[in-house]
């Protein structure tokens, strides 16, 4: 069942997405060919040239920026409105449960941050012309395992995969809790959100304050600091991001199946 | 077991409004009842609560011996009130996804209704007027082999040449084995199918008889008896 939900949850979404990546790879192309960097450099007054120039470039940047607005505007409004609008009342009444529900829209959103990560990444790389490229890469992931070790290309994307599951998230909760309002639910869920991010800030500070000290004494305190201890330290810090992500699942569940109330 | 629904005690309140008191209720199988009652009377209420979309404040609902979950979400057929139809979708997405996840969905069925009503499997739901999209929707529901249908205002935003055809479509589509709840106030129009009625008020069940007994006991028709009883 959950990868039916899955399987819908992409066909609602891809239709949205694709000509939003599709329209960013064009203009990275288009801006290679037509080189508007390269004719403002060389242009001395103000022409069409220029003004075509600029109108591109500004395209550009409203694409890659608004490849991430919508990614996160899709992932509120697919959850809000699929789920809690009028859409719920078929989405609730499929044998499914709560829980797959939220798991499936989680991956889903998952997949199309880590993909407009990915279109953004091969934009610039199609508008940049990089000279080894293979060589810059190379350089880079020594970089990383000089510093991480290898352990880090674990740890890492680890931590930032978890990351991007308890952001999405706390999201989610918020929404849910804001739901509960009779009036004015989406202001109620920014207020929400506003409230889960304060508890999420205080603890990390209280995780840091209680548990961090030691750990950091003794990254401060030595000359040279190894890889094995910054790992425990990303491995460490999961901990409280773990414990937030739960919360917030249980939160959102709980509302889902005991408080659900379709307008 | 007999009764298909069986409600004991149950309540739900909204804050500070009582929604539903006290409803104790059997419903048996191979029934069409008509679930009667005036705006806000808690008609929807009820129909949510059965369907796992509220949960009650207190008491209990059996379906099948069931409370509403997954197990019963498997055999009720539930037409809301709403629009729940994803508008960027084709027909036959929407078709689709109820094969994918009802396994009593009959695929056949359901292009079988849409070509006698005109209604092309290729045309996206946007594009649909609201009386189309009800049409569809009505559809959908009617095409599972559910063992309890429960439809909420089925006939409330078409016109009423197309009522007679949506209640011919709901009478031929159902088994002798399965019962239809039909929550309405248009109360002449479906009186002429239904074997039971409940009467509800306020939150509360006033009545619950067979039309039968309605016409022998006060040689009344159930709209004029629901005139009575819920006379302004």
């Amino acid at each position: 069942m959950l990868a039916k939900l899955m399987k819908y949850e992409i066909k609602g979404t891809a239709r949205l997405f694709i000509p939003l990546y599709l329209a960013l790879l064009l203009f990275a192309l288009l801006n290679r060919i037509i080189n508007p960097f390269g004719m403002l450099e060389a242009s001395e007054n103000f022409n069409l040239q220029v003004l075509f120039s600029i109108i591109s470039i500004t395209v550009y940047f409203i694409l890659i920026i608004g490849t991430f607005v919508m990614t996160l505007v899709i992932m509120i409004q697919r959850f809000y409105k699929n789920l809690l609008g009028d859409e719920g009342y078929l989405m609730f009444t499929l044998p499914v449960k709560s829980w797959q529900h939220i798991v499936s829209k989680i991956l889903v959103s998952m997949l199309w941050t880590i993909l407009s990560f990915i279109m953004a990444i091969c934009s610039i790389l199609i508008l940049v012309d990089i000279d080894n490229l293979f060589e810059e890469i190379r350089q880079f992931i020594s970089t990383i395992s000089d510093i991480f070790g290898s352990a880090g290309f674990f740890t890492l994307p680890y931590y930032a995969l978890l990351s991007l599951i308890s952001g999405i998230l706390m999201i989610y909760a918020a929404i849910a809790l804001g739901h509960l309002f009779s009036k004015h639910k989406l202001m109620a869920s920014f207020g929400m959100y506003c409230v889960l991010y304060v508890i999420y800030q205080i603890v990390m500070a209280l995780f840091i304050l209680v548990f961090g000290k030691k750990s950091f004494n003794s990254l401060i305190s030595s000359p040279s600091t190894s890889s094995l201890d910054l790992n425990n330290l990303v491995l460490s810090f999961s901990i409280p991001l773990i414990i937030i992500l739960v919360v917030n699942f249980i939160l959102t569940n709980t509302i889902l199946r005991k408080k659900l109330n379709l307008e | 077991m007999s009764n298909i629904l069986e409600c004991k005690n149950v309540t739900k309140v909204f804050g500070a409004k009582v929604a539903l008191s006290g409803v104790t209720l059997n419903i048996p199988r191979g029934k069409i009842v008509g679930l009667l009652g005036p705006n806000a009377s808690g008609k929807s209420t009820f129909i949510k609560l059965c369907n796992d979309l509220l949960t009650p404040t207190s008491g209990e609902i059996l379906i099948d011996g069931n409370r509403p979950g997954i197990e019963t979400k498997k055999i009720v057929s539930y037409l809301p009130e709403r629009n729940y139809l994803n508008d960027w979708m084709k027909v036959a997405d929407i078709i689709g996804l109820f094969r994918d996840f009802y396994s009593d969905f009959n695929e056949e069925k359901a292009y079988d209704m849409l070509r006698r009503l005109d209604i092309n499997p290729k045309d996206k739901l946007k594009t649909m007027s609201k009386g189309t999209k009800e049409k569809v929707q009505l559809i959908l529901v009617m095409s599972r082999e559910a063992q309890l249908y429960m439809l909420d205002e089925p006939i409330g935003g078409v016109d009423p040449a197309a009522r007679d055809y949506i209640l011919d479509t709901i009478l031929s589509n159902y088994n002798e084995n399965a019962t239809i709840i039909i929550s309405t106030h248009l109360i002449s129009d479906i009186e002429k199918i239904l074997d039971e009625v409940v009467f509800i008020k306020e939150g509360k069940i006033v009545l619950t008889k067979t039309v039968d007994e309605i016409r022998e006991e006060t040689g009344k028709s159930v709209d004029s008896l629901f005139r009575e009883v819920f006379k302004c």
